[in-house]
């Protein structure tokens, strides 16, 4: 097991270089002039060489290239005394920095966290931006996932032991509207109706983050019910796939010789389903959930934008509309970092249900 | 309150139990008015082929029978309970039902390999058992279950006790089944074909085990098996089924040397014989006639098939190979090497390899059946298929009529695989579908442009339907619509379309049931002596491979372990591995 995620963990890596490869070359054969964008359309050819000498936009790319992995990587080489030097060790852009070891000359290795580099359009660290994105989107994505995960799983139980029953029919037609509901749709129904016409009875809003600022100047608060129709409306395309997967792979187990073993034994029908047959019928809805959560850890934009969730989803779509490439850049590289620990994780979770996958017989 | 009551010391009675399967609006007896009783520690075999309700007749016992499709909609299952007295099985509650199973009558299935749940350890499987019906803790179930591998001589139990199903081999599985089955000791043992899926060495060491249970735990077994070879020594009293119904009864010895039934003489003379050579098989049609499955005896033709003419002699056998063997070899197989790589470095280069076949060389006769037996994951279906070059071998050298196969151009294979032609093992997967009886046969001119237009090429097809004994009408029928018989015949059929001279037969008639192996066994004969044919024949059950084999090569790990005459092999095996094979083959009395 150890070996097998130790596998894994080195192929991901080998993604994300791929990744930050692609990434970097994309982005700067793109038109768009970073240092216009900055300045205006009316900025003098003075002011526009600064900005991008101070990007390093005037050396060449594979240069460029080099800088960027030198930037991204928490163990680095850099120019500890010459702050004119491109690879000068920057206490405003590299923060913490811990000194490993100095190399003969000027240069130094270091420890620290990745940098991303700054807005064109804020002047913020990337970092920062993304991570406060981050926190509202996988707060809102775990959410959402897990009101999908155990009440899909649940009817998907109940559909297959009464197949056929009122039941069962009553979820199919439900699962095939769930499936079919676009997403901005579903949002601005459940808003209307939720927080509108049933607003006097549930309170909710029909706008807002996972924050409200307090209208008496005490800074933000923490505003928890602004999570649930978001969550609700998210959770609602994965709930109706999630019963189908469950009720179908659940049917095509129980008809497997082992169950009748289990039958056999005298075992009762609750423990059956349980114990023998649930654990066999989750690979397909573990592959189904690791998607939608991945895809949701992306950034749900119809849904964000309609709640005014201030998630990454919004930051991404903010950016990439006023070509602040730092930005874009840095949240592709942060989405696949996820992408590929949730691959990690989802191998880890198939090889626990099912002893067949990760050990060799 | 219960007015039936059982004959004295009678364990179990079955009467006039009636089982059906409703599929849309049919309705199918599978079981129709059975009725059988079991005394304590005796053996019934139940015997039939596949469809004639004998498995459903097991599950229904313990209404194990899934509800839809199927239903008991008559009779009585009376048992006498160890604390309950005498119950009616059919009318009790389900949760007193369960306190049955497993605990007073346990089953173990055919299919060992699916059996078992996969995600589960063995050893927890078993004590799952335990834990459900007696009053045990964890630690103790524990001791139990290692006990019970040690009583059905499972090697190392505590390790077994920690294995998944996939780590362990087919008759290990089978071993963990049995010890969850008795590991309550109950009183009935119902064992549906617990044997037929393994190979025959491991067979014979089962049905051992499960005699010495027997005999230690004073258990009655109900044996279910599609094969009356197996029951001879093993069953006290037999039960033939057909059709659903049953058709003869009475002790195993009566049966065997007195067969009442046309279906049962049938049935008992339609496997190929070891103590002598047949030139045709008898089939169950010989005895009965097939018309609104009424049964009757057909005399003329059965005393023919048993009449001397109808055994080959050593010296037409001498005369025929003479024959054979004077001519130069059609095809010579050279040290054939194919190994799979099974574990690779990081690189993707291959660090350890499965011999499938390790350095075999042997030459093909035009016109014999050369026989390939060996159990399985000996490599025998690797090395049909190498010889196809559907895989390629690692190293060697394989010529046809002097040309080396390995070197060949694509082209030049695709023209050569007219001559050279296989026929599957099973015919449920081996023709798609969708495409109907002719078109499957017709495929094979179409790609390699063979007789003419597409006209002469329908009438050539439905000549060849008629040559494997199916009916112009049949062109236009697709798969689901045939019997699996009938389905192996069309494989035929497809195969014979291209007119191919070397034929591989790879366990061609392993999935058919005995009745209808002897017809597609004879049919195979015939088109050799019409087509002067020549066949590789690769099979693990010992007596066809015996029936159909002029020479015969024994495989075992890869390797040669014998070739030589066939009959000179059953007489005096040459190596020790094909003596065991041979002393294994369940022999009825003789």
């Amino acid at each position: 097991m150890g070996r097998f995620i130790l596998k894994r963990f080195f192929y991901g890596i080998l993604v994300l270089l791929g990744v930050i490869v692609i990434n970097f070359f994309l982005f700067n054969v793109l038109p768009g002039d970073p240092a216009r964008m900055m300045l205006g359309q009316r900025a003098d050819i003075a002011s526009v060489e600064a900005i991008n000498k101070d990007l390093g936009r005037d050396r060449p790319l594979v240069i460029q290239f080099f800088n960027y992995l030198n930037d991204l990587s928490p163990v680095s080489i850099h120019n500890a005394s010459d702050p004119e030097s491109y690879w000068y060790l920057d206490q405003t852009k590299y923060n913490p920095v811990v000194k490993l070891l100095p190399l003969p000359g000027k240069d130094v290795i270091v420890l620290k966290t990745p940098y991303l580099r700054r807005s064109y359009q804020s002047k913020r660290m990337v970092s920062d931006i993304l991570a406060e994105g981050f926190v509202n989107t996988i707060i809102l994505a775990i959410v959402a996932m897990t009101f999908a995960v155990f009440l899909g799983i649940i009817i998907g139980i109940l559909c297959a032991i009464w197949k056929n029953s009122f039941i069962d029919r009553i979820s199919l037609v439900f699962s095939v509207l769930g499936m079919s509901l676009p997403s901005f749709f579903a949002a601005i129904l459940n808003a209307w109706l939720f927080a509108f016409v049933l607003g006097s009875i549930t309170h909710l809003n029909m706008t807002g983050s996972l924050f409200s600022v307090d209208d008496f100047g005490n800074g933000e608060y923490l505003d928890l019910k602004n999570l649930i129709l978001p969550a609700f409306t998210l959770g609602i395309r994965p709930l109706a796939i999630i019963v189908e997967l469950t009720r179908n792979s659940l049917l095509d187990i129980l008809s497997q010789d082992y169950i009748r073993t289990a039958r056999a034994k005298g075992l009762s029908k609750f423990r059956i389903i349980t114990r023998h047959a649930l654990k066999n019928a989750m690979n397909p809805v573990i592959t189904a959930v690791s998607g939608w959560l991945a895809s949701l850890l992306a950034g749900a934009v119809f849904v964000e934008f309609i709640f005014d969730w201030k998630g990454i989803g919004v930051v991404i779509v903010n950016a990439l509309e006023k070509y602040d490439f730092p930005v874009v850049m840095g949240a592709v590289l942060f989405i696949s970092v996820i992408l590929v620990i949730i691959n990690i994780l989802v191998d880890i979770v198939y090889g626990m249900l099912d002893p067949r996958i990760s050990r060799k017989s | 309150m219960n007015f039936l009551s059982m004959a004295g010391n009678t364990i179990l009675e079955v009467n006039n139990l009636t089982t059906i399967f409703r599929h849309e609006n049919q309705v199918t007896r599978a079981v129709d008015d059975i009725s059988f009783s079991l005394q304590p520690g005796e053996t019934l075999g139940i015997v039939g082929e596949s469809g004639s309700g004998k498995s459903v007749t097991a599950l229904s016992i313990l209404r194990l029978i899934p509800n839809p499709p199927g239903k008991i909609t008559k009779g009585t299952i009376l048992y006498d309970s160890t604390n309950r007295g005498e119950i009616n099985l059919l009318t009790l509650p389900e949760k007193e039902l369960r306190k049955i199973r497993g605990m007073e009558i346990s089953m173990i299935f055919q299919e060992p390999m699916t059996s078992l749940n996969p995600v589960f350890t063995s050893g927890v499987q078993v004590a799952e058992t335990i834990l459900q019906h007696l009053h045990v803790s964890r630690k103790e179930a524990k001791e139990m279950v290692l006990q019970l591998f040690d009583e059905v001589k499972l090697p190392r139990p505590a390790e077994i006790f920690r294995s998944y199903p996939h780590q362990l081999s087919g008759g290990q599985k089978q071993r963990v089944m049995i010890a969850m089955a008795i590991s309550c000791s109950p009183k009935i043992l119902i064992a549906d074909e617990p044997t037929t899926a393994l190979d025959v060495t491991v067979q014979r060491t089962i049905l051992d085990l499960l005699r010495e249970i027997q005999e230690k735990h004073r258990m009655s077994i109900l044996f279910i098996t599609h094969d009356l070879g197996l029951l001879g020594g093993f069953a006290g009293r037999v039960m033939v089924m057909y059709k659903g119904k049953a058709v003869e009864q009475g002790s195993s010895i009566e049966i065997f040397r007195h067969p009442q039934h046309p279906y049962t003489k049938g049935l008992i003379s339609c496997r190929p014989p070891l103590d002598v050579r047949l030139k045709k098989l008898p089939t169950v049609e010989d005895f009965t006639s097939g018309d609104n499955g009424k049964i009757g005896l057909i005399q003329e033709e059965s005393s023919r098939l048993f009449s001397l003419q109808n055994i080959q002699s050593a010296e037409e056998r001498e005369k025929i190979h003479r024959e054979i063997y004077s001519k130069p070899p059609i095809m010579t197989v050279s040290n054939i090497k194919t190994w799979f790589p099974v574990s690779f470095s990081l690189f993707g280069k291959p660090l350890d390899f499965m011999k499938a076949v390790d350095d075999v060389s042997f030459d093909v006769y035009s016109g014999e059946t050369l026989g390939i037996v060996g159990e399985s994951g000996c490599g025998k279906t690797t090395l049909g298929r190498t010889i196809l070059q559907l895989v390629h071998a690692t190293s060697g050298k394989i010529t046809y009529e002097g040309v080396n196969l390995g070197k060949m151009k694509a082209e030049q294979l695709r023209n050569l695989r007219k001559e050279l032609q296989i026929i599957f093992q099973d015919p449920y997967s081996s023709l798609n579908p969708r495409i109907n009886a002719g078109n499957a046969i017709m495929e094979p001119m179409i790609v390699h442009g063979l007789n003419g237009n597409s006209r002469q090429q329908k009438e050539r097809t439905i000549e060849l339907l008629e040559k494997v004994g199916l009916q112009p009408g049949h062109f236009d029928r697709y798969p689901h619509e045939f019997s699996g018989g009938q389905r192996q015949r069309i494989c035929i059929a497809r195969a014979l379309a291209v007119g191919p001279k070397l034929i591989i037969c790879d366990e061609s008639v392993s999935a058919l049931d005995v009745s209808i192996q002897a017809q597609v066994l004879n049919l195979l004969n015939d088109l050799k002596r019409n087509f002067g044919f020549t066949y590789l024949f690769i099979s693990h059950d010992l007596s066809v491979v015996r029936f159909m084999s002029d020479r015969l090569i024994v495989m075992k790990s890869g390797k040669i372990e014998e070739i030589g005459e066939a009959d000179a092999i059953y007489a005096i095996p040459g190596s020790v591995y094909t003596r065991e094979l041979l002393s294994a083959i369940p022999k009825p009395f003789l």
